[in-house]
């Protein structure tokens, strides 16, 4: 067999462990189902959309009627709870997304990138072996042991390419566009800061007003966003960039969450950096000192918050030697403690991970700083 | 082992695979030739702003006239001699479109609202069955891209 039939049977072959992809199907499935609920309330306030005006992308006879609507707003609906609660999930994933890209054919000036992308990732995660964990419905026995678990995903390399596709798109539009690389577009909307603030009772002080209303600021932002973007894009299919890239991702879409109405689009986005997460679990440690309060406290911090199980726990005599009350040994096998322990701890727990950078470089520098004073022993 | 019909067998996986990427890159590409970009992931593409003013375009006693529209709304009579109200803001919901004589932001750019609201004008002046006056509807659009005038467009939709 050539080389190239042995990398395409071992791509379309590839399985690993699945356990966060059901993880990835309760968010997309949650996101799905607020989706629909916003069209059910566009259809309470402004009645059906074909009643006024409406450009559809397919040919009006395929519109639904009224009540066909209704009821397929109903089904939608129920899919997308289907999908999280773990019935039928795959194909209830699959039917709400399916169901919601025929919503935004039916009337184009529906179409926001955001619906769109969350509409294609939810079906193509579908495909993938995401029935296997966080089965809400079957309580305590919602995830199955490890041996169900290990199961095809080529599904979730189409997921982690389409991830890249709309941050291409959206870096490839502001690129050709001269006004977004001179900072042009984002001057005028940083212009509107100020009004906007202070209507809703919050006047910005006079140096970010300044800061705010001059073009420097604007052209430099406008290069670190397109930057950012390209970065994400590329960075996240690479190890030794991967986590820079995802921790640069999450701190731009919560910038973008504050700072613009983009719908669902950054819970989308964050909720899909699950796709690169290293699929195995359990290849890393967390030892605590038992006996010590803070010690127990933290640990059930981290049993609460490892959705990604990406710990083994373990407790250790606080009479014993160990000089510390805590212990994580990262997947290459790296033990610490302090600053640089919690640093290792953030950088695998999805609702810490914002603080994995600052944790980690402070641990850079009281390490270096530690350095340099010499040992009084 | 959980079953489900869309695991694929190991034949199918790569036609998935392919004609999905190929789908989604063609749509990218079409995008870039779209008006409104749709299908294109080009999010925060502009601060651009546009100011609709309509106009009705009447004809009486031979001549043709072009009054403005106020507030978006006007009264015109059927064939029977009956006044009916036909407002712009009853059939037209779209909030970029909706908001007549004053500058809104032009989401996704000017192209795409102006490639919508002929889509609009066209709609409008299909249901007007209770008005036997009005010709034609004319948008006049005051525009600017990015901070900048962009020009003055002019779009008209006649009866059908």
């Amino acid at each position: 067999m050539s080389a190239f039939g042995a990398a395409w049977r071992r791509f379309f072959g590839e399985e690993r462990d699945a356990l966060v992809l059901g993880l990835l199907r309760l968010a997309l499935s949650a996101l799905l189902f607020f989706n629909g609920l916003r069209l059910v309330l566009e259809l309470m306030r402004d009645g059906y959309f074909a009643d006024y005006f409406h450009v559809p992308l397919i040919p009006e006879q395929w519109l639904p009627d009224r009540s066909g609507y209704q009821l397929l707003l109903f089904v939608q609906a129920l899919a997308a709870l289907l999908a999280f609660v773990g019935i039928w999930p795959r194909e209830s994933l699959l039917a709400a997304s399916g169901l919601g890209l025929y919503f935004l054919l039916c009337d184009r000036l529906q179409y926001h990138n955001n619906r769109y992308a969350l509409l294609l990732l939810g079906s193509l995660l579908a495909f993938t072996p995401c029935d296997r964990s966080f089965l809400l419905a079957y309580g305590r026995g919602h995830t199955l042991p490890l041996e169900q678990r290990i199961a095809p995903t080529y599904a979730r390399r189409l997921f982690q390419i389409q991830v890249t596709l709309v941050y291409l798109g959206s870096t490839g539009g502001k690129l050709l566009d001269a006004d977004w690389r001179s900072g042009q577009v984002l001057f005028h909307r940083f212009a509107e800061a100020p009004g906007i603030a202070a209507s809703h009772g919050f006047p910005l002080p006079a140096w970010v007003l300044v800061i705010l209303t001059s073009t420097w600021f604007a052209s430099l932002a406008a290069k670190a966003a397109i930057a950012s973007e390209l970065f994400i894009a590329l960075g996240i299919w690479f190890s030794r960039t991967r986590r820079l890239a995802l921790w640069l991702g999450v701190i731009f879409h919560v910038s973008i969450e504050l700072g613009a109405n983009v719908e669902l689009f950054s819970w989308l986005m964050v909720a899909s950096y699950l796709a690169f997460v290293v699929p195995e679990v359990r290849e890393r440690r967390f030892e605590f000192a038992s006996g010590n309060p803070r010690a127990q406290g933290l640990a059930r911090a981290v049993a609460l918050l490892d959705w990604c199980a990406r710990f083994e726990r373990s407790s250790f005599s606080a009479t014993g030697n160990e000089r510390s009350w805590f212990y994580v040994t990262n997947r290459a096998g790296r033990r610490a403690s302090g600053a640089l322990g919690l640093a290792q701890l953030a950088e695998a727990i999805p609702l810490l991970f914002p603080l994995w950078l600052p944790l980690a470089l402070y641990a850079q520098l009281t390490r270096e700083r530690r350095a340099r004073v010499p040992s009084s022993a | 082992m959980p079953r489900s019909l869309l695991n694929l067998s190991p034949r199918l996986r790569p036609l998935l695979f392919c004609a999905y990427l190929a789908t989604q890159l063609g749509l990218l590409v079409r995008a870039q030739s779209s008006p409104d970009l749709v299908f294109g992931f080009q999010m925060f593409n502009a601060s651009s702003q546009l100011k609709i003013s309509l106009f009705r375009k009447l004809r009486r006693r031979g001549k043709v006239r072009v009054v403005p529209v106020h507030d978006g709304a006007w009264q015109a009579k059927d064939r029977a001699g009956a006044f009916h109200t036909h407002r712009w803001q009853d059939r037209v919901r779209y909030r970029n479109l909706a908001t007549l004589e004053q500058f809104v932001h032009a989401a996704y750019g000017l192209d795409a609202q102006l490639f919508r609201l002929q889509f609009a004008l066209n709609d409008f002046v299909s249901h007007l069955a209770n008005d036997q006056e009005t010709e034609a509807l004319i948008a006049e659009v005051d525009t600017l891209k990015n901070g900048r005038e962009a020009g003055h467009v002019r779009l008209e939709a006649a009866r059908p």
